[in-house]
């Protein structure tokens, strides 16, 4: 076969490749942006996602869709800049939960014996939904940063409530009270991982008492937005195919 | 097609051998806590834990068993460390073979972290509850903001019994009794199982149609708006709409099932109880120590006053957990871990009671191969190369005095 010559020799040949095609690159986006976002997500919001102790009001809240919503945005700025595919956002966090799970299951209950109620990992797929349906509705970059970015934020702590909300039970334990969430992580012996080094309540967010959650979200959003338009960008610099002639777009 | 195909299903199952293969390599336990990788100017000269017992050797599953002693926040706490002014009393444990059901110091519960005085004796106390079964080493330990976790004494204690017995029961301010061990796991997988299920419907309805190279094609040929349908964005408004209005009503749901639920709790605590150890009549001044690397022994030449009213004689050198005791003074019966203690290791030149206001200089030895076992003799490659331990007295009423040294250490080769 000379070079000039098709690979294929009919259409539904070419179809069938070109389905074949999909698979194989679906699989590798899939497991690429498992190990690269896992590997970030981890080192960059770690023990907020590892534990149910650390998953507070104010700092999980904040930092969980900052950064987190990475990925999402660079992921999304290839597939649908190129293809017009909006399900960067889902795709990437359906990854990382998947491989989160995986690790959580595997690692954290099978290897060391935690209890996965207290290690199961956050939840970031309503935001990533949003996000992927305000992108494609409003075919902008802007829009999605903006509208998207802030969904991204707000949904971030109701979305994980009914998770995450019977573990804040409040229990009296030799005289001292404590979240349900507290008493595990003062239960399951963590050597690497004290108390003191738990960043919970900490900051200086204390004017609206009790009501500091949405406070938070919404700081978050606002610093996602600027988040997404950073990574959008890393997310069309490496879609660039400036490497093949006469595309150098 | 059919070779492409081959060929990764062949690369595929060459992966999936090598895989394989590597994970039956020999894999060891990791039982021990790399205690003795820590500095060893670490171990000896910040936290010194004495009087440690072990309450049991061997605990079936869902019995308890304690850790109890006293630690000494050393003064001459180097400057390499930060101070412990933000600690937490833990445990070295493999993972949650335990769970640790209470740990108090001077009789106050520390489920938080604390702040601790340098120069102070302080009693703690770690109750444990058996989980996993296996042969566990099992530490005192406190973690200190800044200088990391400062491992003590280990003893080895057996869990017997089955894991899948184990009940964590607990009783909520709201008057339900839950096992801790699994409580909310069906609500945790309930909700992820939801989520992924729409996550993976949306995923669906657009991995369905033909992808990458027929959606390029298009994009490049400028009929990029032709690949979004008027039904995509319908379907594409349902699932926003619908992710918004489950998250909404699922959290209203929640609140009314749980109206009663407390933000995390957090911060430090200060002011622990001290232990007031018995006043020392006897000072010691080092007048020089060695570290005598072919002999694995230490050699100190202490001059020693007695104050008190009482003759006194040295029993025991402590340092890093490791005791050094002289038989014909202090014999130990706590059943203090084989590997930590040097029942003979201690030799002093003269060792015949001091007299009330006597001052005698003497050479203390302390040799055992604990100093090479557990890594001591590196002290003599840590950036400040001093020693540090406690030294214990008995008068002849069979009373114990505390004083600690610390002092240089100049290593010998030969």
């Amino acid at each position: 076969m000379s070079a000039s010559q098709s690979a294929v020799r009919s259409r539904a040949e070419a179809v069938q490749v070109s389905r074949t095609f999909d698979w194989m690159i679906l699989f590798t986006l899939f497991t690429a942006v498992l190990g690269g976002y896992h590997i970030h997500y981890m080192l960059t919001g770690g023990d907020w996602d590892f534990w149910t102790d650390w998953k507070d009001r104010r700092l999980w809240v904040t930092v969980a869709p900052i950064v987190s919503i990475t990925f999402p945005a660079a992921v999304q700025a290839c597939l649908w800049w190129r293809y017009r595919l909006p399900i960067g956002a889902t795709i990437s966090v359906v990854a990382l939960m998947v491989g989160e799970w995986i690790n959580r299951y595997m690692n954290f209950w099978g290897w060391t014996y935690f209890p996965v109620n207290i290690c199961f990992p956050s939840n970031l797929l309503p935001g990533a939904i949003v996000l992927d349906v305000i992108l494609m509705l409003g075919n902008s970059m802007t829009l999605t940063a903006v509208l998207g970015g802030l969904a991204y934020g707000l949904l971030f702590y109701p979305g994980n409530w009914p998770v995450i909300a019977p573990l804040h039970v409040p229990v009296e334990y030799n005289g001292m009270m404590m979240t349900l969430a507290d008493l595990q992580g003062y239960h399951y012996v963590r050597t690497g991982t004290p108390e003191y080094i738990r960043m919970v309540e900490k900051g200086t967010l204390r004017t609206f008492g009790k009501d500091v959650a949405p406070v938070s979200a919404f700081f978050s959003g606002f610093v996602s937005i600027i988040i997404y338009f950073l990574w959008h960008f890393f997310g069309r610099w490496f879609a660039k195919t400036d490497f093949i002639a006469d595309d150098a777009s | 097609m059919k070779i492409i195909k081959d060929k990764v299903a062949k690369l595929s199952f060459v992966a999936l051998l090598v895989a394989m293969t590597a994970a039956m390599f020999y894999a060891p336990t990791a039982s021990a806590h790399g205690e003795k990788s820590q500095a060893a100017f670490m171990r000896m000269r910040t936290i010194h834990w004495f009087d440690l017992n072990w309450s049991k050797e061997e605990v079936p599953v869902n019995e308890t068993m304690t850790i109890s002693g006293k630690f000494l926040v050393f003064a001459g706490w180097p400057e390499t460390v930060d101070k412990p002014e933000v600690s937490f009393l833990n445990v070295g444990i493999p993972g949650p073979v335990f769970i640790r059901a209470g740990s108090w110091i001077g009789g106050q519960l520390v489920p938080r972290s604390v702040s601790l005085e340098l120069g102070e004796v302080y009693e703690f106390k770690v109750l444990l509850k058996a989980r996993r079964p296996g042969d566990w080493h099992v530490h005192s330990m406190m973690n200190v903001q800044g200088g990391g976790p400062i491992i003590g004494p280990g003893k080895w204690v057996t869990i017997t019994g089955s894991m899948s017995e184990f009940v964590n029961p607990v009783t909520t301010l709201t008057g339900q009794t839950i096992n801790l061990e699994n409580y909310a796991l069906d609500n945790v997988y309930f909700w992820h199982a939801v989520w992924f299920a729409i996550a993976f419907a949306w995923l669906l309805f657009w991995i369905k149609r033909p992808l990458f190279v027929p959606r390029h094609i298009a994009v490049a040929s400028g009929k990029a708006d032709s690949l979004i349908s008027a039904g995509d964005k319908k379907i594409g408004m349902v699932f926003a709409v619908g992710t918004l209005v489950i998250v909404a009503a699922s959290m209203g749901a929640t609140n009314e099932k749980y109206p009663v639920t407390t933000p995390l709790q957090a911060g430090l605590l200060r002011g622990m109880k001290t232990y007031q150890m018995p006043e020392a009549n006897v000072s010691v001044k080092v007048d020089d120590a060695t570290y005598r690397v072919p002999g694995r022994a230490m050699q100190m030449t202490l001059t020693i006053t007695n104050n008190g009213d009482s003759a006194v004689r040295l029993g025991e050198f402590n340092t890093a957990g490791v005791r050094f005791l002289d038989p014909a003074v202090h014999e130990d019966d706590t059943a203090y871990p084989d590997d930590l203690l040097a029942e003979e290791g201690l030799t002093v030149s003269d060792n015949s009671p001091l007299a009330p206001g006597e001052t005698r200089t003497v050479e203390v030895t302390a040799s055992d191969a604990a100093w090479e076992v557990y890594r001591l003799a590196d002290l003599i490659y840590d950036p400040d190369s001093r020693f540090a331990g406690l030294l214990f007295f008995w008068d002849e009423k069979g009373n114990r005095q505390l004083v600690t040294v610390d002092a240089p250490l100049i290593p010998t080769f030969i």
